[in-house]
C-alpha cells in the first residue's frame, strides 16, 4: 500500500471514530504540479487527500488559526520534518498543546516520499537530531556561498535591490507558522514602531525586524520565500540567523516541545561577545 | 496594406522617442522579478513573457508615494503638496489586460474626487499594447468578455507578425497617433500577416456568477467559509491586481515635521477594516475573501458599469495557497446551475 493509501485509511479510522476532528492534508491543486491545503472533516471525504513529492508547504501554521483549537479537540496534520519542528516551537512558546496535534509525518527525498514513524511531536526527535547533525540541502546553496563571499558593502548592495523589490504584502508573514502574533509589531500604530510605506526604508526596517523576530525560531521550511510574489530569497536570511544562533548557543529551533525559546532565556554559560 | 514596426527598428524607435523627452517603459526581466521598468535600449525589452510578475499598475498608483510634507511650528503650520514628478512616458508592450485594468480604474479615481495622482500619470502615458500570441493555464481575460488583443485602455495596438519579424500597427487614441508621428518614417507599409492571437478558454460563466452574486441570499452562504479556508490572508493578490486600488492615508514623521504618503493597502488584511473600538465588522478571513469577489463583480459594476477584473489571472498565479478568482468563480458557476 503507498503511503498514500496508508495515509487516507489512517484518517478514515480517525475521523470515523471521532479521534479527531479534522485532518489538514494536501489537496489537487490548479494545476498537475500544484498541491493545495485541505481541510477534511469527514470520513467520505478522505480520498481528495494527495500525497506525493510536491507536497511541500508547510502546514502547521494552520493550527494556530483562531479557535481551530480552543475546543480542546485533536486535529492531525501531514508534516514534513520542518513542520514537526514547527509543532515544537508552537508548543514550546504556548500556543498551542501539543497533546490535541496528531501528526501524518513525511520525507521527501528526489521524487520519493517516506514515511516517518510516530503519531505524537515526541515520537519525532531522532529525526529532528538527524536533520541538525546533517542538514538537507536547500537547494540555494550556491547563491548562499556567493552572499558568504561578499564583502559587507556588496553584501548591503545585494539585499537593498532585493529588498527594493518588496511591496509589503506581508505574505512572507502570512505563510510562517511562526508569525503569529495576533497584532504584529508593523501593525501597531500607537506608537507606530516601523514606518508602513513600502519604500527602502519601510522596506528594510521591516525584512531585518522579521529576521530578528525569527532567529532561534525558523525551520527552514522555505514557506516564506515560495510565497514571496516578488521573489526575495527570505529564506537565505532566516537561515543565516539559524546558523548564527546554533554556533552561539548551540541552539537547534524545535528540537523538543519543552524546549525554551533562544532569546527569551539565558544561560550563566552563555558566550557575551556581542555585548561592548 | 497595413503599417508595419519591423523589430530591427525598434531600437531606433526608443531612441527616437527619448530625444522628444519621452521616457520609455516596458516589459523586462530583473533581480528575478519580471515587470515594467524604464529602458534605454530596445534590447532590454523582453516580449516573450505571457505577462509580468508586478502589473502596470505600478506606473500609475504606485505602493507608497508622497502626497504633502508638513512643518509645524509654535505660530505657523507649512504645507507643502508633493505632486508626481511631470514625466512623459510611453508604454511599449503592455499586455491587453493590464491596459485594461487602467481604463477600468478610470472612473473610480474620477468619481466624486478626481485623483490627481492617478490622472497625471494617465494624462502623461501613451500605452502601446501587444496582442498576446500565447497564454498560459491561468490567463482568463475571455472569461471577462475581453480578448487577447482587446484595446479597450490601449492608445495602440500592435499585432505580432507570422515571421515574428515585427508588428502591425493599430492606431488607437489621438495619443497614440502623436507619439507614432515621432517614427512615422520607421514604419513601413507591408501585407505580412499577423500571427492568430493566443485561444484562452473560457473558464466559467460570467453572467451566471453575477447573477448569483447579487442575490442577497448568497451574501451568508456557507459557500464563503469552504472556499476560502486556506486563504493565509496576505495581499499578493490585491497587490499583483492592475484594477485593485484601496490605499491608506499615513502620516510619516513627528510632530514637528514629516510627510504623508498614499500606501496600498488591501481588504485581505485583518486590520483592513479594524475599528478603533476593537469591532471588526470582516471579521474572519472568509468575510474578507466575500468582499473582494462581491467588490470585483458586484458592488463595482454596480457602479461604475463594468467589472473590476482584467481577467490577467495573476490572483491565482502567484496566490501561496493555489486560490483565486477562477477557481472561486468556477465554483459559483457551478452553484448557479
Ligand atoms: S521564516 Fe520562512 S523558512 Fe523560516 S519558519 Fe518562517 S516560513 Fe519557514
Ligand atoms: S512576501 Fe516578499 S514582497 Fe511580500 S512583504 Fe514579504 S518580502 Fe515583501
Ligand atoms: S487568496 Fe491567496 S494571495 Fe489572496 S490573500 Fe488569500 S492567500 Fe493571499
Ligand atoms: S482579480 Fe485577478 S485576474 Fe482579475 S485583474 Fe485582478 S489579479 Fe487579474
Amino acid at each position: 500500500m503507498s503511503i498514500e493509501e496508508q495515509y487516507r485509511k489512517r484518517a478514515m479510522e480517525l475521523l470515523s471514530g471521532g479521534a479527531v476532528k479534522m485532518v489538514i492534508g494536501y489537496g489537487r491543486g490548479s494545476n498537475a504540479e500544484r498541491r493545495r491545503p485541505v481541510f477534511i472533516s469527514s470520513p467520505e471525504e478522505v480520498n481528495r487527500l494527495v500525497l506525493d513529492e510536491a507536497c511541500i508547504a508547510n502546514l502547521s501554521g494552520y493550527l494556530v488559526n483562531e479557535g481551530l483549537l480552543s475546543d480542546e479537540k485533536r486535529v492531525a496534520v501531514f508534516l514534513r520534518p520542518e513542520g514537526i519542528r514547527a509543532i515544537n516551537i508552537l508548543a514550546a512558546e504556548s500556543q498551542l498543546d501539543a497533546e490535541q496535534i496528531v501528526i501524518f509525518g513525511f520525507d521527501v527525498s528526489g521524487n520519493e516520499v517516506k514515511a516517518l514513524k510516530g503519531i505524537h511531536v515526541e515520537e519525532f526527535e531522532d529525526v529532528i537530531g538527524a536533520i541538525k547533525e546533517h542538514a538537507p540541502e536547500m537547494g540555494n546553496e550556491e547563491l548562499l556561498e556567493k552572499i558568504e563571499q561578499m564583502n559587507p558593502q556588496e553584501r548591503f548592495a545585494f539585499w537593498k535591490e532585493e529588498f527594493a523589490k518588496c511591496i509589503k504584502c506581508y505574505a512572507c508573514r502570512q505563510a510562517c507558522p511562526m508569525c503569529y502574533c495576533r497584532r504584529c509589531i508593523v501593525d501597531s500604530n500607537q506608537p507606530q514602531w516601523v514606518n508602513t510605506s513600502s519604500h527602502s526604508l519601510g522596506n528594510f526596517e521591516w525584512n531585518i525586524v522579521r529576521a530578528f523576530h525569527l532567529s532561534g525560531r525558523c525551520v527552514e521550511c522555505g514557506n516564506c520565500d515560495r510565497a514571496c510574489p516578488v521573489n526575495i530569497p527570505l529564506r537565505l536570511i532566516n537561515h543565516r540567523m539559524a546558523q548564527e544562533v546554533l554556533k552561539s548557543f548551540d541552539h537547534f529551533a524545535g528540537m523538543s516541545k519543552t524546549q525554551e525559546p533562544v532569546l527569551a532565556s539565558f544561560k550563566k554559560d552563555d558566550s557575551e561577545t556581542f555585548i561592548l | 496594406m497595413t503599417k508595419i514596426l519591423f523589430s530591427d527598428k525598434l531600437d531606433k524607435c526608443v531612441e527616437r522617442w527619448k530625444s522628444a523627452g519621452l521616457t520609455v517603459m516596458g516589459p523586462v526581466q530583473r533581480a528575478n522579478i519580471k515587470t515594467y521598468a524604464a529602458v534605454e535600449h530596445a534590447s532590454e525589452f523582453d516580449f516573450g513573457l505571457i505577462l509580468t510578475d508586478r502589473s502596470i499598475k505600478d506606473l500609475f498608483f504606485p505602493q507608497t508615494e508622497p502626497m504633502l510634507r508638513y512643518t509645524i511650528k509654535k505660530d505657523a503650520i507649512n504645507t507643502d503638496e508633493c505632486l508626481p514628478p511631470r514625466e512623459q512616458r510611453i508604454i511599449f508592450g503592455a499586455r491587453a489586460c493590464d491596459a485594461s485594468g487602467m481604463a477600468i480604474d478610470d472612473p473610480l479615481f474620477g468619481w466624486d474626487y478626481k485623483d490627481e495622482y492617478w490622472f497625471q500619470r494617465r494624462n502623461e502615458s501613451v500605452i502601446v499594447t501587444i496582442a498576446c500570441t500565447n497564454a498560459d493555464e491561468f490567463c482568463m481575460c475571455t472569461s471577462l468578455k475581453m480578448a487577447p488583443d482587446s484595446t479597450k485602455g490601449s492608445d495602440v495596438l500592435l499585432r505580432p507578425l507570422e515571421n515574428s519579424k515585427g508588428w502591425q500597427v493599430e492606431e488607437l487614441t489621438e495619443r497614440g497617433r502623436e507619439a507614432f508621428k515621432t517614427i512615422a518614417d520607421l514604419l513601413q507599409e507591408g501585407s505580412d500577416t499577423a500571427a492568430p492571437v493566443a485561444a484562452v478558454a473560457e473558464k466559467f460563466d460570467l453572467d451566471a456568477c453575477v447573477a448569483w452574486l447579487q442575490n442577497p441570499e448568497n451574501f451568508d452562504s456557507k459557500f464563503w467559509k469552504e472556499i476560502s479556508m486556506r486563504c493565509i490572508g496576505c495581499a499578493s493578490c490585491t497587490y499583483l491586481c492592475p484594477t485593485c486600488h484601496c490605499f491608506d492615508i499615513q502620516d510619516e514623521g513627528d510632530t514637528y515635521s514629516g510627510i504623508r504618503r498614499k500606501n496600498w493597502d488591501s481588504c485581505s488584511f485583518a486590520l483592513f477594516t479594524l475599528h478603533t473600538s476593537g469591532h471588526n465588522p470582516r471579521s474572519t478571513q472568509s468575510a474578507r475573501w466575500r468582499q473582494r469577489i462581491m467588490h470585483k463583480f458586484n458592488y463595482f459594476p454596480s457602479k461604475f458599469n463594468a467589472n473590476s477584473c482584467s481577467g490577467c489571472g495573476r490572483c491565482s498565479r502567484e496566490c501561496p495557497v493555489d486560490m483565486g478568482i477562477t477557481e472561486t468563480l468556477q465554483e459559483i458557476s457551478k452553484l448557479s446551475q
